[in-house]
């Protein structure tokens, strides 16, 4: 495998991981970002490019870790390069935008894959396979949570620009409830936000029905200062049940002297073997190769239409229905209906 | 020394697993005379009637008039659950006080009906909510109070266990349970959230499905999700399903989740055992304070004081509400304002 000519977009929170991944891939990797370029590729051995038009020509693939309402944009452009595409999730701000994302790179003969990196966790990996394995039988009833500090950028609050914490955070799991538990069909939500004291705090709670019968919620809290991150799941068959909690993980115990831990706002990763690296191993495997990754672009247009149900059913107070096939979606131009 | 009044306290019925426990924690105390009757029907292979109350150090009674002609001074009523306002009303005009096994009852009439009987006859009426009595909750109850989370916005709870035992047919059973899952599992932890809170849930909104234990054939819900929105605008969801497999070590768990401005807290009461491995597999020596034992003596000093006790009739109507809701939402697919 050749090492990839990689254009990062970006230099905010998410990009210090994705830069170690590239880092551990040997990949020539090339920074574009409106604020903080030089810091990252000083940190990283990484170069900077001050315009796209500088970055085009050399690199072969994007890799876009920025706020979420330049996604799609970046992407077109990127495409229009010809380059392949790597986004962080969401793919876009908006199912019709990550569908135009993916239609473009099909007409251009780019790839796109949307960074739904909790497919790579290996917790959720080793879900997956129990459930195809048959080891829990049919899925009942699956649960849903992940929580953290609020994160501060201004942007995650500003629910045009990023869709706050369902299309910031909720949308992994959105995402794990189909992947886990097949289609969803209908899609019940409660949000919420407040002020407080140390920040801004929101949750969201989510039931969703699966075409299967199954049922599904779905609890997402960015909270005060001092929460730390932690994500669970409990998967429920007729056969038997899976369950994870990172709060109960317990592989090491470390305890310094000093100021208490705070929150944060991303999961602590095992370094030899982290989730961001393998998912960009995985994307740049299949370019190369051609073949499948974990994750397609259509799976990125999926998510978003779930979420967009999600704040849809939010702000109307009624369930929203969904196209039962998650290809349906990928072209469609609707949030999915209110009842 | 202290001395405490003597106390007769009859057990109406031994249809819920619960009266092994009330009997034997009531049977334990010295300056109480606990009487039962057990008007059936009994599952075939089950001991039940007179043959349990031996067990049990219960004195028997040959049926529910004889034993409120006796005047006890209160009856636990441990009722197949549709059967609990009948025998809460005869128990009421007999003047005994009652401790009624949770749900309340099965319909919003038949619990408003209840909490009425107690008030005209002036007897307390108790719901069996011994969640309350855990230590982790009060220690939640009293950092909330102390403003240690600020505002609370967001809440999980879950309460989930083994679908109940064939030997007590009568949980799958609606004519005699009221419902499945929703109805055995919801009214705990909105208890504990209308406790935290102060104030009844707004909006409810559920789905259930019947995938799990589809090989017993039973007529009600397994699995079952509720949504609720508070005035105040907390957000709140509760899984209410039998998702505990047969092959776990323990009958399930209750946890409830609260997320405040400036804390959280999360609460498992009965995840405190030793764990390990027998001939049969995994392991679980559940220990900790027992919660039946706290509520029974919070009945009974509220009996001998003529104290008002918690949890009350109120909250036990106010938590079957949510249930009623919650069966309304499954039927209409569309939330319910309450």
């Amino acid at each position: 495998m050749s090492a990839p000519r990689v254009g990062l977009i970006g230099a905010g929170g998410i990009s210090g991981v994705h830069a170690a991944g590239w880092r551990a891939l040997g990949a020539d990797v090339v920074v574009h970002s409106e604020h903080g370029a030089h810091a990252l590729a000083d940190t990283f051995g990484f170069r900077t490019a001050d315009t796209l038009t500088e970055l085009w020509p050399q690199v072969d693939l994007v890799d876009i870790v920025t706020p979420t309402a330049t996604h799609a944009e970046l992407a077109l452009a990127a495409i229009a390069a010809g380059k392949h595409v790597i986004c962080e999730k969401p793919l876009a701000r908006t199912s019709v935008e990550a569908a135009a994302v993916v239609g473009a790179a099909e007409a251009a003969g780019v790839r796109v894959f949307p960074a739904h990196v909790v497919r790579y966790f290996p917790e959720y990996v080793a879900a997956r396979d129990a459930i195809r394995a048959g080891r829990i039988g049919t899925v009942a009833v699956a649960r849903f949570r992940r929580m953290s500090a609020a994160p501060k950028a201004d942007w995650f609050f500003d629910e045009a620009r990023s869709g706050g914490i369902v299309l910031d955070q909720m949308i992994h799991d959105l995402d794990q409830a189909e992947w886990l538990a097949g289609p969803v069909a209908r899609v019940f939500a409660r949000s919420t936000a407040k002020a407080g004291d140390g920040g801004r705090v929101a949750s969201a709670a989510v039931l969703l029905t699966h075409t299967s019968g199954a049922i599904s919620h779905v609890y997402g809290v960015w909270g005060h200062p001092g929460l730390r991150f932690t994500s669970s799941f409990e998967i429920a068959g007729d056969a038997g049940l899976l369950r994870y909690d990172m709060a109960r993980s317990d592989t090491v115990r470390v305890q310094l002297g000093g100021p208490a831990d705070a929150g944060g706002y991303l999961p602590a990763t095992d370094p030899s073997e982290s989730p961001y690296a393998a998912e960009l191993a995985d994307f740049w495997a299949a370019i190369e190769s051609g073949t499948q990754a974990s994750v397609a672009g259509t799976d990125g247009v999926r998510a978003v239409a779930l979420a967009e149900a999600v704040l849809a059913s939010a702000a109307s107070g009624v369930p929203v229905d969904l196209p039962a096939d998650p290809a349906d979606s990928a072209h469609s131009s609707t949030e999915g209906s209110p009842r | 020394m202290t001395t405490t009044t003597p106390l007769t306290i009859g057990i109406l019925s031994f249809a819920h697993t619960h009266a092994a426990s009330y009997a034997r924690i009531l049977s334990a105390m010295p300056d109480v005379e606990v009487l039962g009757t057990d008007p059936g029907p009994y599952d075939p292979g089950t001991v039940r009637g007179a043959g349990f109350a031996a067990e049990h150090g219960v004195t028997y009674v040959e049926d529910v008039a004889s034993l409120l002609a006796k005047a006890p001074d209160a009856v636990v009523i441990c009722a197949e659950n549709t059967a609990h306002r009948e025998l809460t009303e005869l128990a009421t005009v007999a003047g005994a006080h009652v401790l009624c096994e949770k749900p309340l009852a099965t319909s919003d009439t038949d619990a408003a009906a209840m909490v009425a009987a107690a008030d005209a006859s002036g007897v307390i009426l108790m719901t069996a909510y011994p969640v309350r009595f855990a230590s982790a909750f009060t220690d939640l109850v009293a950092r909330v109070r102390a403003g240690q989370l600020g505002e609370i916005y967001s809440i999980l709870g879950t309460n989930n266990g083994k679908m109940p035992l064939a030997q007590r047919s009568w949980f799958t059973d609606p004519t005699r349970s009221g419902g499945g899952a929703l109805v055995d599992h919801v009214v705990h932890v909105a208890d504990l959230i209308d406790a935290l809170l102060g104030e009844p849930a707004q909006e409810v909104h559920a789905v259930t499905n019947r995938i799990l234990r589809a090989d017993a054939g039973v007529g009600v819900e397994t699995g079952g999700v509720v949504s609720v929105r508070y005035p105040s605008g907390v957000i709140a969801t509760i899984d209410c399903s039998w998702s505990q497999p047969e092959s776990a070590p323990t009958w399930g768990g209750l946890t409830l989740e609260v997320h405040g401005t400036a804390g959280s807290v999360r609460i498992d009461p009965f995840a405190a055992h030793v764990s390990g491995y027998d001939a049969g597999g995994e392991l679980w020596a559940g220990f900790g304070a027992d919660l039946d034992a706290r509520m029974i003596d919070e009945f009974l000093d509220a009996v001998r004081t003529g104290r008002a006790p918690q949890p009350d009739g109120a909250v036990g109507a106010r938590t079957l509400a949510v249930v009623t809701a919650a069966q309304r939402s499954v039927a209409s697919g569309l939330p319910v304002p309450l």
